[in-house]
């Protein structure tokens, strides 16, 4: 812990922000609460305007338009060094002509703490980023995942409130990531600081954050916790982002739909996150959900192997349903031994893992 | 070696020549005992030195131009820095605009400037005065410096001042914490640019020395209609060792600083 103080988190409240570059909405009427200390992941395609909320929120953009409350103050007109938020960003921003614990310190030297003051604060954040011993050296002398976690360490040092990153970890190699993605979760845990985090890797975000929005051009897709995003998308984008999607056209009858094949599933209420209007719609289900089944089960539909992908503890199967839509399952290894391409099986869906919804396929 | 390069080197060979046979003429001129100019020189003493540095009137134009120089490399480091930083993290349009103004100096023959400058002066009242040549100075040395501070500024990542206002820095602490010392040797180094531009500077001097106060150069050439002794090439290779210990130290600035700013070890 620095300095033996918890700070605790702010509350942080977007309200209809909006920032245009031209005649392009970067982001698009966003609106998010974001409880304090909570972790909040920003996830969406390149493009989508993560780093534009996150800059806006750091004061380097200022929005078109909407507010950015801070603890219920409104901090939209505030330049970025009055605002009190730590920053770390997706390259390397050490300042090469200043050492370890003097990049650490410059913080507090902006807050003009005394000098043996700051040196002992910088050594204690140096110690929670767990590079104790490395202030004496220059930031080129370290690697990228030291400097990055030196960066984490001059974002901290001041106990911020809020803790905002912008992909800190794109350019750390995978096993390093992991690792840095296990050091922030800790330390955010350990700190209580409000962390908002932009990504654009599904699995970072899933493991790391508490909620996740997803964006998409600059709208907010949906916000929610890792596993309502995996197991109930608002829509099928969120839904075909994150992990793989089996997505079916089908006829929709308010309780019935009918694939193009012509068979015919009942669906249970649930299987409706959001009201359905009765039409063209689209079945989702997750491959690992999809399970073989007998011929005569009643839920059977026959189904065309193409390729069996054997992949150690699991196996795809890919295959085409009669009217030729695409169907991924993936099972697991011990039941696929004797699955041959070309054969034709039946899968089913159990009543749990089928969503539907409105309109045509992503 | 093949023909290309022997032609090259031909080249580079007949260059240097030419740049440098005149100095190798002059140089031992300065040594000569004799009272007039003659080649190749008679004796050796270092008389002409001694009267040069004995001389009241040398000495108070040495002065004059020092002082000219040192706030001619002032004036156009910080306000070429200034300038350089709109001109390189600044909008677009008037950053190229910017750029072909500072080109002006470069390809506009000096005498031209100077006449328009003289004619200007005369109606300011700023011929003859301190003011006067730091201005016209200024702006024949400006490109040199906004084009040394420049080539610094563009390695140095934008996105440290973002870092540095993120940890509390107004945008102009930023500057004079993170991104000044980063591109201080070339800062420092376009400044003895400057120092060493207007030190010799003969053109602009000669259109607008006043009744007492003259520059170096404009001495140089009042003493050569005069009497044409020695004590002109001893000063020439006063001017010259000057120049040569400009053009090192800039040199060394100039590889401290790619030091400071060569990007750190990714691995
Ligand atoms: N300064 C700018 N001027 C004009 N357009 C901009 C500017 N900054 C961002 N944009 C545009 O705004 C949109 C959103 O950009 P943003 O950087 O927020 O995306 P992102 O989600 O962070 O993407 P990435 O994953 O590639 O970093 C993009 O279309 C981008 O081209
Ligand atoms: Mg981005």
């Amino acid at each position: 812990m620095l300095d033996g103080r918890t700070a605790d988190g702010a509350a942080i409240s977007l309200r209809g922000l909006e920032k245009r570059f031209g005649s392009l909405a970067a982001v698009d009427d966003v609106s998010i609460d974001i409880e304090s200390g909570e972790f909040l992941a920003l996830l969406g395609p390149s493009g989508s305007g993560k780093s534009t909320i996150l800059m806006s929120l750091a004061g380097f953009e200022r929005p078109t338009k909407g507010q950015i409350l801070i603890d219920g103050v409104d901090c939209t007109p505030l330049p970025p060094h009055k605002r009190n938020i730590g920053m770390v960003f997706q390259h390397y921003t050490l300042f090469p002509h200043l050492s370890v614990v003097e990049n650490v310190a410059f913080p507090l030297k902006m807050r003009k703490v005394a000098k043996s003051e700051r040196i002992r604060r910088a050594e204690a954040a140096l110690k929670t980023v767990r590079l104790e011993g490395y202030g004496q050296r220059a930031p080129k002398q370290l690697s990228g995942g030291q400097q990055q976690r030196v960066a984490l360490a001059r974002a901290i040092v001041y106990n911020p409130r809020v803790l905002l990153m912008d992909e800190p970890l794109s350019a750390l190699d995978k096993n390093l990531r992991e690792e840095m993605q296990l050091e922030i979760k800790r330390l955010h845990s350990e700190l209580g600081i409000t962390v908002v985090f932009v990504t654009h890797d599904q699995g970072e975000a899933l493991t790391m954050a508490d909620r996740v929005a997803i964006l998409k051009e600059g709208r907010l897709q949906q916000i929610s916790p890792a596993r309502e995003l995996y197991e109930r998308p608002a829509n099928l984008f969120a839904a075909s982002f994150i992990g793989e999607m089996n997505q079916i056209p089908v006829d929709y009858d308010g309780g019935v739909v009918r694939l193009g094949g012509g068979q015919a599933i009942a669906l249970p209420q649930e299987a409706l996150v959001q009201p359905v209007p009765p039409g063209k719609a689209v079945l989702a289900v997750r491959p690992e959900r999809v399970r073989l089944v007998d011929a005569t089960s009643a839920d059977a539909l026959p189904v065309r192997l193409r390729d069996v992908v054997y992949a150690g503890a699991g196996t795809l199967v890919i295959g085409d349903l009669a009217d030729g839509t695409e169907i991924r399952a993936r099972i697991p290894s011990a039941d696929s031994a004797d699955l041959r391409a070309g054969t034709t099986l039946h899968m089913g869906f159990p009543p749990g893992a089928m969503l539907l919804y409105g309109g045509g396929a992503a | 070696m093949n023909s290309r390069s022997l032609l090259l080197n031909a080249y580079v060979y007949a260059v240097l020549a030419f740049v440098l046979v005149p100095i190798i003429i002059i140089l031992p001129m300065a040594f000569s005992d004799t009272n007039y100019l003659t080649f190749p020189p008679e004796g050796f003493t270092l008389h002409w030195f001694g009267d040069f540095f004995g001389n009241s009137r040398w000495m108070k134009a040495l002065r004059f131009s020092a002082e000219i120089a040192a706030l001619t490399a002032l004036v156009t480091t910080v306000v070429g820095t200034m300038a350089c930083y709109a001109l390189v993290r600044g909008a677009g349009r008037i950053g190229a605009l910017f750029q072909g103004l500072l080109i002006g100096p470069i390809v506009v023959p000096h005498i031209a400037l100077a006449v328009a400058l003289y004619l200007f002066f005369q109606k300011t009242g700023l011929s003859g005065t301190v003011a006067g040549y730091v201005f016209a100075h200024s702006v024949i040395a400006m490109p040199f410096v906004v084009f040394t501070v420049a080539a610094a500024l563009t390695s140095v990542d934008p996105a440290l001042e973002d870092a540095a206002m993120s940890c509390g820095a107004t945008r102009f602490t930023a500057f004079r914490l993170v991104t000044l010392p980063l591109i201080l040797p070339n800062v420092l180094s376009g400044g003895l640019f400057a120092f060493i531009i207007s030190f010799d500077e003969p053109v602009i001097a000669f259109f607008l020395a006043g009744i007492r106060d003259k520059t170096l150069p404009r001495m140089m050439f009042d003493n050569i209609e005069q009497n044409l002794t020695p004590v002109i090439p001893a000063i020439a290779v006063l001017l010259t060792c000057l120049s040569i210990l400009v053009l090192v130290g800039a040199a060394l600035l100039r590889r401290a600083s790619v030091r400071t700013t060569a990007a750190p070890a990714q691995d």
